[in-house]
């Protein structure tokens, strides 16, 4: 049976409704990730799970014990808040010592312990520094190691790395991984970044308006999007009417869609060695770095295409005429309600 | 994970109980202490003298001519109040804000003398100026030019400008300084010349703290007793009325004592409300990129600004320092004598101990209570946001108009007979002190409390905290400098309080600013003058403490 299993979540502010039936099931050891666009209710989600804010309707088990009984300081549920939570009249060691202390634990073993998280979270040269004075980014920090020093039964990150720049986030993330596999705990973990929650998680459950899209690994979130909202909010995806280039049309499909990276572009004069291609006319070209992306328009419809490892003095004026092709076997098929399609010649 | 298998237990039940406790404990102060007096005091405004039921009281409010004059009366002060306030008000916020000011520590340190002025001295210390035997009224007469004496409705207006200008002061220069320089750049930069920039852009954004502060000062202006009373000379108001209506030696007329004070509650609702609906809209957040710079005038304008400032802080704090300086005259029995002396000081080491001590014990007592009771419901108010937690909340905005004569009069009409009476005890006086400035507890705990936020106390709970330890180790030790700091400036209030426990003191429960009333009635300056100068050193000290606390905040005293 599961670790943590969710089910039937439903939760009500007034008229709106922030849980929209949201089950799930986390494994012990997984690292769990939800993603979705603002407002989805993530947060809802999370502060249910640790006891904030009760359910209107649903029931959650951690461990095969309902935890709708269990009082939320008993739970055992570390949380790493969106906004910090940082307490000002604490030192940023006190602060991480907080639920040590609450749990008993020897001081020089909470030192030690304390020591160690700081270290890990790259704070140690600020220890005995009250947070007022500290940037958001390094509260962040220190809501990361108070919450993982105490070494609960589950942890709850609610985008515990938003506020850190690029190179800090990346080393985090790592050691946040780390530390969760070697301690064996089931981590639920929220973010907006896409790149994020696919490098990081064992599954990735995606939300909208309080429901779920779809679980499941990061490649199959990815490969294969259950939902056409799962398609455009992962990664960038080409949309297309069933009709648009003369696709094969195929009952049921309203959408069909192409990820830019599966376009191949070859200068209008080179035979396409795909199935299928198309002429357009270059409308920009962006340069990303390690990829270039070319917006492409083709009889009235705009495309994506990536270039990977585009050279350095690379540059496509506007106006060009270019040659995309596509091998059939990478579209994806959505129904008018968004869900998706097997097609029988696509697949 | 063994705690949690071992206790199957339901949902945690504490937090309901005890802050359904607290929420009944409230509702129960609350009945008592407020609701039950003010309803008495209604229902005593509906009998006759001989006890029947009528109009009679209502009647004569309308249509006596004393009374009714009363009534126009109070609304020429509090109106006169409110221009004076605002007028000295905001020349001085303008200027202390925008300007550079010489001093300016010292004019701020002058406006809060102004606020913390015993209550009654300062009259007396504008007729020892320029009553009719004023000194400077005297002076100017010996050079020929001829002074009015300050008495009459044109005194009072004066003495209240200067006594109330500082909530228009501290509100307004807080408003003034924080807006966002930013905003008058952009109107500037939009083609708007500098009077209609102020018009349109500075004068809307100032505005809530303008009205907030004039507010201050108009219900103040109706509910001050002393200055009317002894300036007056013939000019009556309905605070003044009251009182002489309760405590008329002969014919006592509670009936007609309520009837008034009523009155002048239902005066300062209106207004209160009016305000309210006017800055309904105007709650402004600044974050304060680019703050405004104090400019620096020269010449004339600068001479004319600084004469204005002076003029304003030194009239305001005057009352304080006459008092300070004639508590150190030599005096012979009551009367003054030429040269300096500790007469008046050891005077009440002496005779007036037990009234010092009166003091100190009655506003200490009802601070304690104050702080805590004030805590735990603004605890409640913030944290639930219920109909009944709602309800609580505007009760609490009825002691917040309610004059000191009011209070004093109701606590009289409903404890004075039993199944509860308390009349001529301490207990009622520190009774009246505590309910008159719990709601000003209350909103600065809820303030903090907003402050800090749920989810503080939330990661103490997820990291395995019961809701009471959170509570204790988060909240508390995070709102504590607040709440100190409001329990110092309570106490200011609470040893300044005089108009309530001048209708409430029996012999035995005199307090400092009683004794300071009643030794100016018997011409007994001197101890008038020691006695403020206490007050004022006590006051000091306590708001000094605060202010160490909370950070220099003028505000935090309206
Ligand atoms: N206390 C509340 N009262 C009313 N509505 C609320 C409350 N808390 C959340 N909501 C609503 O519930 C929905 C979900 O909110 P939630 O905070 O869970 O979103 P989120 O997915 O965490 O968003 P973000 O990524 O911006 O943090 C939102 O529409 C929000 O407005
Ligand atoms: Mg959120």
């Amino acid at each position: 049976m599961a670790y943590l299993q969710v089910d039937g979540a439903i939760k009500r502010y007034g008229a709106t409704t922030a849980l929209d039936g949201v089950s799930f099931a986390v494994g012990k050891g997984e690292f769990f990730t939800l993603l979705g666009p603002s407002g989805c209710g993530k947060t809802t989600l999370l502060r249910s799970i640790a006891g904030f804010s009760q359910l209107s309707e649903g029931r959650i088990d951690l461990d095969g014990v309902d935890l709708l009984a269990v009082p939320p300081h008993r739970r055992d549920i570390g949380m790493v808040f969106q906004d910090y939570a940082i307490f000002p009249h604490l030192t940023v060691a006190e602060n991480v010592a907080f639920g040590l202390k609450a749990r008993k634990v020897p001081a020089s073993a909470i030192r030690e312990r304390v020591a160690e998280a700081l270290a890990t979270v790259r704070l140690a040269a600020l220890a005995d520094r009250l947070p007022a004075a500290l940037s958001g980014g390094q509260q962040q920090r220190i809501g990361i190691a108070r919450a993982m020093v105490v070494k609960p039964r589950l942890l709850l990150m609610d985008e515990p790395l938003s506020n850190l720049d690029a190179k800090l986030r990346l080393d985090l993330r790592d050691e946040i991984r780390a530390i969760q596999r070697t301690i064996g705990i089931a981590a639920i973990y929220v973010t907006h970044d896409q790149e994020e929650a696919l490098a990081i998680s064992d599954r990735i459950c995606v939300m909208d308006g309080g429901k779920v899209e779809q679980i499941g690994t990061p490649q199959q979130i990815y490969g294969q999007p259950a939902t056409r909202f799962v398609a455009s909010f992962v990664g960038t995806m080409n949309l297309l009417p069933p009709s648009a280039f003369g696709l094969p049309s195929s009952d049921g499909v309203a959408h069909w869609a192409v990820r830019p990276e599966r376009l191949r572009l070859s200068e209008a004069d080179t035979p396409a060695q795909f199935a299928f291609s198309l002429t357009g006319a270059v409308e920009h070209f962006t340069y990303l770095g390690r990829e270039a992306h070319l917006t492409v328009s083709a009889q009235g419809h705009r495309l994506v295409a990536q270039i990977a490892a585009p050279p350095p003095d690379l540059s496509i004026e506007a106006g060009r005429e270019i040659q995309l092709a596509l091998d059939l076997r990478d579209l994806h098929a959505f129904d008018s309600e968004g869900r998706r399609v097997t097609v029988g010649r696509a697949a | 994970m063994s705690a949690i298998a071992d206790t199957p237990r339901q949902r945690s039940r504490w937090q309901p109980d005890f802050w359904s406790l607290v929420a009944f404990a409230a509702w129960a102060i609350l009945i008592l202490l407020l609701l039950m007096p003010l309803s008495l005091v209604l229902v005593s405004s509906f009998r006759d003298e001989s006890g029947g039921l009528s109009l009679a009281n209502w009647q004569r409010l309308f249509t006596s001519a004393r009374y009714f004059n009363a009534f126009v009366n109070t609304l020429i002060v509090g109106f006169g109040g409110l221009a004076g306030a605002l007028l000295l008000g905001s020349v001085m916020a303008f200027c202390m804000a925008r300007l550079q000011i010489a001093g300016s520590r010292l004019v701020s340190m002058l406006a809060i003398l102004a606020l913390v002025s015993p209550p009654f001295i300062g009259a007396y210390s504008w007729i020892v100026l320029f009553g009719s035997g004023g000194i400077v009224r005297q002076t100017l007469m010996s050079w020929g030019i001829f002074m009015p004496p300050i008495y009459g409705v044109w005194g009072v207006l004066i003495v209240f400008a200067f006594k109330f200008y500082p909530y228009v002061y501290l509100l307004t220069s807080g408003a003034l300084a924080n807006i966002n320089r930013s905003l008058e750049e952009a109107a500037e930069n939009l083609g708007l010349t500098p009077f209609q920039r102020v018009m349109k852009v500075s004068f809307p954004l100032v505005l809530p703290a303008l009205s907030a502060g004039g507010l201050l000062a108009l219900i103040h202006a109706i509910a001050d007793f002393g200055t009317p009373r002894l300036l007056g000379r013939g000019f009556n108001v309905l605070a003044t009325e009251a009182y002489t209506a309760y405590s008329a030696e002969i014919g006592s007329n509670l009936g007609m004592a309520t009837t008034l004070s009523l009155a002048l509650i239902l005066l300062s609702m209106v207004f209160v409300f009016i305000q309210r609906f006017m800055s309904r809209r105007n709650v402004y957040h600044s974050n304060l990129i680019n703050r405004p710079e104090k400019v620096r005038l020269r010449g004339f304008a600068n001479v004319a600004a600084h004469a204005a400032v002076y003029f304003i802080a030194l009239g305001g704090a005057m009352p304080a320092i006459i008092a300070a300086i004639y508590s150190v005259r030599k005096t012979n029995g009551p009367v003054f004598q030429p040269g300096f002396g500790l007469e008046s000081y050891s005077r009440i080491i002496a005779t007036l101990g037990d009234v010092v001590r009166n003091s100190l014990v009655f506003s200490g007592v009802a601070v304690l209570l104050i702080v805590v009771v004030g805590t735990l419901i603004g605890c409640l108010v913030a944290r639930r946001n219920t109909v009944q937690t709602s309800l609580l909340d505007a009760t609490l905005m009825v002691p917040y108009v309610m004059p000191g004569i009011v209070v004093g009069v109701a606590f009289i009409a409903a404890f004075n007979t039993p199944p509860l009476v308390m009349t001529g005890t301490a207990t009622i006086i520190i009774l009246s002190v505590f309910i008159r400035r719990l709601p000003y507890a209350v909103r600065s705990s809820a303030a903090a409390l907003r402050q800090v936020g749920p989810s503080m106390e939330e990661a103490a709970i997820s990291l395995g905290y019961s809701p009471v330890k959170a509570f204790l180790r988060v909240t508390i030790p995070l709102i504590a400098p607040g709440i100190i700091a409001g329990a110092m400036l309570s106490f200011v209030t609470a040893i300044n309080e005089l108009s309530s426990s001048l209708v409430l003191y029996v012999g035995g429960t005199v307090t400092m600013p009683v004794k300071i009333y009643i030794a100016i009635n018997d011409g007994d300056y001197g101890t008038a003058a020691s006695l403020s100068t206490i007050l004022l050193v006590l006051s000091g000290a306590a708001i000094y403490l605060a202010f160490r606390l909370l950070g220099r905040d003028e505000r935090a005293l309206l």
